[in-house]
């Protein structure tokens, strides 16, 4: 049952027939288990990614499936060594995808250059050009680290207020976004 | 045919060529006195001697060590140690090594019948690098020879489209020569 | 004037006064079919191209620049990063030009050992094409069935040397670790599993009559032409052109091994498929010969830490699962080496798309880009 679950969130009118919650939690409720990511692999990364939505650890049960166009999609992973001939590209997807947003950085190349971090033409962290909400660290990280990633960015999504402008996606153009989502 | 074999006919039938002093190891390698020969050398390879698969074309530029400017670090053994071990880093060049300003052009070229390879080289000056293209002969050196010209800024004339491949368009210079410094750019800001 | 609507050639009615256009078409570098971060600039007539122009770079890395400053045993690091579906066969052709330029002597046990990762790679890699070109061509579920015994395969490395992906397990000199009984009990058992599967595949997509009717016939590439391209791997041989490093220039004792080179007859995008599939096979019949003559004895040469290579020159190549890898490898007697190139099959395959794509409709350009089995990692560099 689903108010075993959530009882923070919603509450029962005594008489069975009403739930109450606020339009916040509602909301994210909705948005934390249809997290759908841009089908968007740069380097070796993507191929760890590839294996999470793949059988053994299966992304679908956490509401995650893969969207082929940023016009569908609210998560962009950013999975392998982002260099700077994409950085334009990335930016503009970004820019396409529509409102609240999210970005994960996954792997070292892409949270700080990682193995390439001294190459002239390896971006050093992909909060360069685009806010990143969740840093997933390893090269490349494991499936599990990156479903844990995403299990971190629902927990941020359930801080996210209206009031504030969406939460996550506060418009920060660039850099790491504020932690509790709001302001 | 066996290597001697393939070495011989080569120098035999092109001008000025010679087996390489320093050659790549286990392998023939000829080098050739002068860019103009280079067609030549290839032609042969392809339509008497059967080497008609094209499987590499590169460069060395043989100024000297690597620049460590920039951001890329000296070369150790022990990156995270708080003090760096007490080694030569920079080697001292070998007797069979001399450092010169020339950039050494490499070609190589399989023959998938009898399983041989050979190896041309032909020397550059770094001021005005500049060979004629093999795009003609074997459509494989397309983007070889396109890649080489972005990273060590060799011109091949004849190419059909010598443009940059690899690099981004706002990248200066060839990253790939021994004093090449990158110049930061707005992506290397903090 | 009737129109046939599959004739390929563009419509041109000075007649009827209407007036035709060629049309620019962008693909990339994010699209779910281009494995990466590829962008093709298709020039199109209707239906039909008329220009191809990939565009690459956009994973371009310098790891040969970094090379420069990396010492031999920093260097595998980033081979391992280069064709990362297959980071064994990076290491392998990195360590053996350097053992070559060193003329070091590589234990008989570490190159068993290396002949079952490499193969065993070859299986995992060519399981991702089988995955992935049955995504391209619209068939999901064998990318499901592939990653299952994909990770099969990836446990047994975890097991090995820790690492899912990039193994950094082939060393100069040998390999890093030694392997149990465990370990090739549990080979064994996945060998056994894996072999029936292979027969499922075939029913799955090889011989489905949708996927042969979109690659039979498409993309066929003739000997003459994947040899002037300089092609490699199952997309040489694919055209009919028995070229096997393995078997032309053998390394780590191939020359012992019996294995049959999977050939195709028309160049096509089907028997680039193929070729890999029954590649598959092969490649489970040399880890069991591998298995059963893995003798007790020494994994690593005896080797300084820090190693310090004679100057010269030295290239070596092997079969790596997309193609003839080659590391050259220039050394001035220095702790890293001089200069080092990548001879990336991967980088002059992808070349030919240029070629081979003129005349072909829209529809057939992921099917042929697919059936490259192209990995950015390594055209980049």
């Amino acid at each position: 049952m689903i108010l075993d679950k959530y009882p923070a969130v919603l509450q029962a009118v005594p008489g069975g027939k009403i739930l109450l919650t606020t339009t916040d939690d509602f909301i994210n409720l909705g948005r934390k288990y249809s997290i759908w990511p841009l089908t968007f692999g740069l380097a070796c990364c993507a191929i760890e990614m590839m294996a999470a939505y793949a059988s053994r650890f299966d992304f679908d049960r956490l509401g995650v499936i893969p969207r082929p166009s940023p016009r569908q999609a609210d998560l962009m992973i950013i999975a392998g060594t982002f260099v700077k001939k994409m950085a334009a590209p990335v930016r503009e997807i970004y820019h396409q995808m529509p409102e609240p947003r999210f970005v994960i950085a996954m792997g070292s190349c892409a949270n700080c250059g990682g193995p390439f971090h001294d190459a002239y033409s390896v971006v050093k962290g992909v909060d360069k050009v685009i806010p990143v909400d969740v840093y997933i660290p390893g090269c490349p990280p494991r499936p599990e680290a990156l479903i844990y990633g995403v299990m971190e960015l629902q927990k941020k999504i359930m801080r996210m207020k209206l009031a504030k402008g969406g939460g996550a996606t506060l418009q920060a153009e660039k850099g790491s976004r504020d932690p509790a989502g709001g302001a | 045919m066996t290597r001697e074999k393939v070495l011989s006919d080569i120098l035999a039938q092109v001008p000025g060529a010679s087996a390489a002093a320093a050659p790549v190891k286990d392998y023939p390698t000829v080098r050739l006195s002068q860019p103009s020969d280079l067609p030549t050398a290839a032609r042969l390879l392809k339509d008497e001697l059967g080497f008609d698969y094209l499987e590499m074309v590169t460069a060395v530029d043989w100024l000297g060590p690597t620049k460590t400017e920039g951001f890329l670090p000296a070369v150790t053994p022990i990156p995270f140690a708080a003090k760096a071990p007490a080694l030569p880093v920079t080697p001292a060049a070998g007797p069979d090594i001399a450092y010169r300003p020339v950039l050494d052009l490499l070609w190589s070229f399989g023959n998938l019948k009898t399983h041989l390879k050979v190896f041309l080289r032909l020397e550059v000056s770094r001021e005005k690098p500049e060979v004629p293209s093999l795009t003609g002969l074997f459509p494989a050196a397309d983007w070889q020879e396109r890649e080489t010209f972005d990273l060590f800024g060799v011109r091949f004339s004849g190419h059909p489209n010598l443009t940059k491949i690899l690099t981004p368009d706002f990248l200066q210079g060839h990253p790939l020569l021994k004093d090449y410094v990158h110049q930061p750019d707005e992506f290397d800001a903090d | 004037m009737s129109i046939n609507p599959m004739n390929s050639t563009p419509i041109r009615s000075e007649t009827s006064g209407l007036k035709t256009d060629t049309l620019f078409l962008n693909m990339g570098p994010q699209h779910p079919s281009t494995h990466g971060v590829l962008r093709l600039g298709l020039t199109i007539s209707g239906e039909v191209i008329v220009e191809a122009m990939p565009d690459i770079g956009y994973l371009h890395r310098g790891v040969e620049k970094l090379l420069e400053t990396r010492t031999y045993a920093q260097g595998v690091v980033l081979a391992d990063r280069l064709d990362y579906c297959s980071a064994m066969s990076n290491d392998l052709a990195f360590c053996l030009s350097v053992e070559k330029l060193l003329g070091a002597q590589v234990p008989k046990r570490a190159q068993v050992l290396r002949v079952i990762m490499a193969e065993l790679n070859r299986i995992a890699s060519h399981l991702i094409f089988f995955g992935t070109y049955g995504i391209d061509i619209g068939a999901f579920t064998p990318f499901l069935y592939a990653f299952r015994e994909r990770e099969m395969v990836l446990d047994l490395f975890e097991m090995c040397c820790g690492a899912r992906l990039t193994y950094n397990y082939i060393r100069p000199g040998g390999v890093a670790s030694d392997i149990n009984a465990d370990w090739i009990a549990r080979c064994r058992e996945f060998l056994d599993f894996f072999k029936p599967r292979l027969d499922e595949y075939d029913t799955l997509l090889s011989f489905n009559p949708i996927f042969l009717v979109r690659t039979q016939t498409v993309g066929i590439i003739t000997p003459k032409t994947a040899v002037a391209w300089g092609l490699s791997g199952p997309n040489l041989r694919a055209s009919g052109v028995n070229y096997d490093v393995r078997q032309a220039e053998p390394y780590c004792g191939y020359e012992q091994y019996d294995f049959t080179v999977a050939l195709g007859k028309t160049g096509s995008c089907w028997d680039r498929y193929f070729c890999r599939v029954v590649e598959m096979r092969q490649s489970v019949r040399i880890v069991e010969q591998a298995l059963s003559r893995l003798a007790s004895g020494e994994i690593m040469a005896k080797l300084p830490k820090v190693l310090r290579l004679p100057a010269g020159e030295a290239y070596s190549h092997i079969e790596a699962s997309r193609g003839d890898l080659g590391v050259y490898i220039v050394s001035d007697g220095g702790l890293a080496p001089y200069r080092l190139h990548f001879r990336a099959p991967c980088f002059i395959n992808l070349a030919i798309l240029q070629e081979i794509l003129v005349g072909k409709k829209v529809a057939d350009v992921i099917a042929v880009l697919g059936s490259l089995d192209i990995v950015l990692g390594e055209v980049d560099r």
